[in-house]
This record gives structure tokens, sequence and C-alpha cells, in this order.
């Protein structure tokens, strides 16, 4: 009798666990380690440095928050909350904040200007896995966004291994 | 011409009567490598005993350096360790003596300004007597935990802090 009841609710469980919707499951999502996040923004502000440009780094996560922020005293003093905002608008437009920048030159009234944190300059990447934008890193400090990013590119190829 | 060389000479006298506390005062600050060093020796100490910690390493004017957001730690972690470190700076004092001065006055007068907090994990970054900055670290179950990695951290630059 037992075993037969056993066997009715276990039956029973199994089929309401089969018929959850889909939607309903958890949501599997892989994030930067600070190790990874360290070593891409430790690995741009080196790859500026030997360029002879002192850059400040932020890297920042899936939801936009900091997993490694770095002042660096010799860059300039504006550098600091300029990398976050280049990185948190790559994160937010999944795309180079330098599109962002060229958006704003067509259109200086794109309705996300008028957002926080948004920046219309170049020198912040996303960082992808396969096509989910899993964070964001922005430098600032070199004489141009394009030097800046190129730092950003180098740190993200250091760790290409790292992002899948 | 009689009054034009008094007038410098007058100029000159003021320049020499100059006080002396009004000469630019010399610094030693951090670098962002020894910063960083600082933070990552201290997350991964942490990580080594089994605990996720999150850091933060402050300058000599309490301005962020370093900010890291510890793997899987709780969300708290990161304001926590910019507060502990925030009160160490304050005080030039690991943040333990803070904690405990509450303990004693919970009506401490610096309990009201922004940023204190009376938990331990939290020490200076001193050259000599010049507190140049701190570290703070949260996360491990125990303040004494997060001042040991902070310690850590701080022992591996020892070196560079002169």
């Amino acid at each position: 009798m037992l075993k037969t009841l056993t066997g009715i609710s276990l039956g029973v469980a199994v089929v309401c666990a089969c018929a959850a919707p889909a939607g309903a499951q958890l949501l599997t999502h892989k994030d930067l380690s600070v190790a990874t996040a360290t070593t891409i923004a430790m690995t741009a502000i080196e790859t500026c440095k030997a360029q002879g440009y002192n850059v400040s780094a932020n890297v920042l996560g899936r939801e936009g928050q900091v997993v490694v922020a770095i002042r660096n005293p010799a860059a300039g003093f504006g550098t600091y909350e300029n990398s976050m905002k280049k990185a948190f608008t790559a994160r937010a437009t999944r795309a180079p904040s330098g599109k962002f920048a060229q958006t704003v030159k067509g259109n200086p009234n794109a309705p996300q200007f008028f957002l926080s944190n948004y920046v219309a300059a170049q020198g912040a990447l996303p960082i992808m896995v396969g096509n989910d934008v899993i964070g964001a890193v922005g430098i600032s400090g070199a004489p141009g966004g394009d030097k800046d990013e190129a730092c950003a590119k180098a740190a993200l190829d250091k760790v290409a291994a790292q992002l899948r | 011409m009689k009054k034009f060389v008094l007038a410098t000479g007058l100029a000159f006298a003021g320049m020499v009567a100059v006080p002396a506390n009004a000469q630019l005062v010399p610094h030693k600050d951090m670098s962002v490598t020894t910063a960083v060093t600082i933070a990552q020796t201290a997350v991964q100490t942490c990580k080594s005993q089994g605990y996720n910690v999150s850091a933060h390493v402050l300058g000599r004017s309490g301005e962020v350096l370093v900010a890291m957001r510890g793997d899987d730690t709780g969300p708290q972690t990161y304001e926590n360790s910019f507060k502990k470190a925030w009160t160490a700076r304050a005080q030039r004092a690991p943040s333990l003596n803070f904690a405990n001065a509450v303990k004693a006055n919970p009506t401490a007068g610096a309990i009201h300004l922004s940023n204190m907090v009376p938990a331990q994990g939290g020490l200076p970054i001193m050259v000599g007597d010049d507190a140049i900055g701190a570290v703070g670290i949260s996360g491990a179950p125990g303040g004494d935990k997060d001042e040991a990695c902070a310690k850590a951290g701080i022992d591996k630059v020892a070196a560079e802090l002169k």
C-alpha cells in the first residue's frame, strides 16, 4: 500500500516537473570572476602605459555593477569617472562606446543621453561570451578614444580563452 | 626711482618673511600597481582560506584607488569594504578600534559621519607615521578574518611603503 502511494506521488511529482513551463526555469548565466576582471583592467592599464599613456580602468559586470575599478593617480582627474561611464555605455548598448559617440554626433538629443552614466566617447568595449554581453571594460586617459579602445581590446584579447 | 627701489626692497622682504607653513606639503602616495597588488593579494589570500571577499583600497583623501567585487560575494560586501577602509583612513587606525569605541560609546560622534562603520576588517596604509590610505575587506565570516587578509595585502607591498 505504502509502495503504491509512494509510487503514485512520485509519478505525480514527475508529471508536475515535466509540466512546468519552460520560462519558469532558472536562468543560467556565466559571469566574470574577479580574477579575470582584474586581468582585463590591469592589462589595459599596462598596455597603455607601455605606449606612454596613463589611464584609469573600470570593468563592469552584467548589471553594470563595478567588478573592478582602478583609479590611476598618474592619469587625469576625470579618467576614473569617465572609464566607468564609457564601460556603462558599452554594456548598455552592447556595443563599443564609440558607436554611441557616433550616434550622438548624428543626433545630439539621442534619448539615452538623458539617462545616467551614458557618455558619448570612444574607449570602451562590451565583454562578450558568444552573443551574450556579460560586462564591459572602459578606459580613459590616453590622448584619444581610439587609443583607449586599443588598450581595452588588448585586455580582452588577453583573456579571450576564458570568455566562453 | 628711489620709491621703486624701496618697493622692490619691500617685496623681497615680504618673500623672505613667508611663513614656513606656506610651503607646499610633500606627500608620498600609492601608485596604481601598489594599490592593485594590495587589493588582489587580500582577495586571493581570503579565497585560499575559503572566503570570498570584496576589497577597497583608498588613497590619502579617501578616494577610491581600487575597488574589487569578489566572486559570489554578498552585495553588501562591496559597500562595507569601502566603509571599513574609509574608517581606517579617517582614524589612521584599524577599523576595529572604531568598533570597540562604538561598543563602549554607542553615541560616539564619528558614527554620525558618512562612511564610518564600526566593523573590523579595515587597516590604514602607513608610511612611517603618515596614513597614505587604507584597505578594507568584507565577506569573510568574521572581521578578524577580513583584517588578516587586509594585513596580508599590506605585508606584500611592505618594501614599497617607504
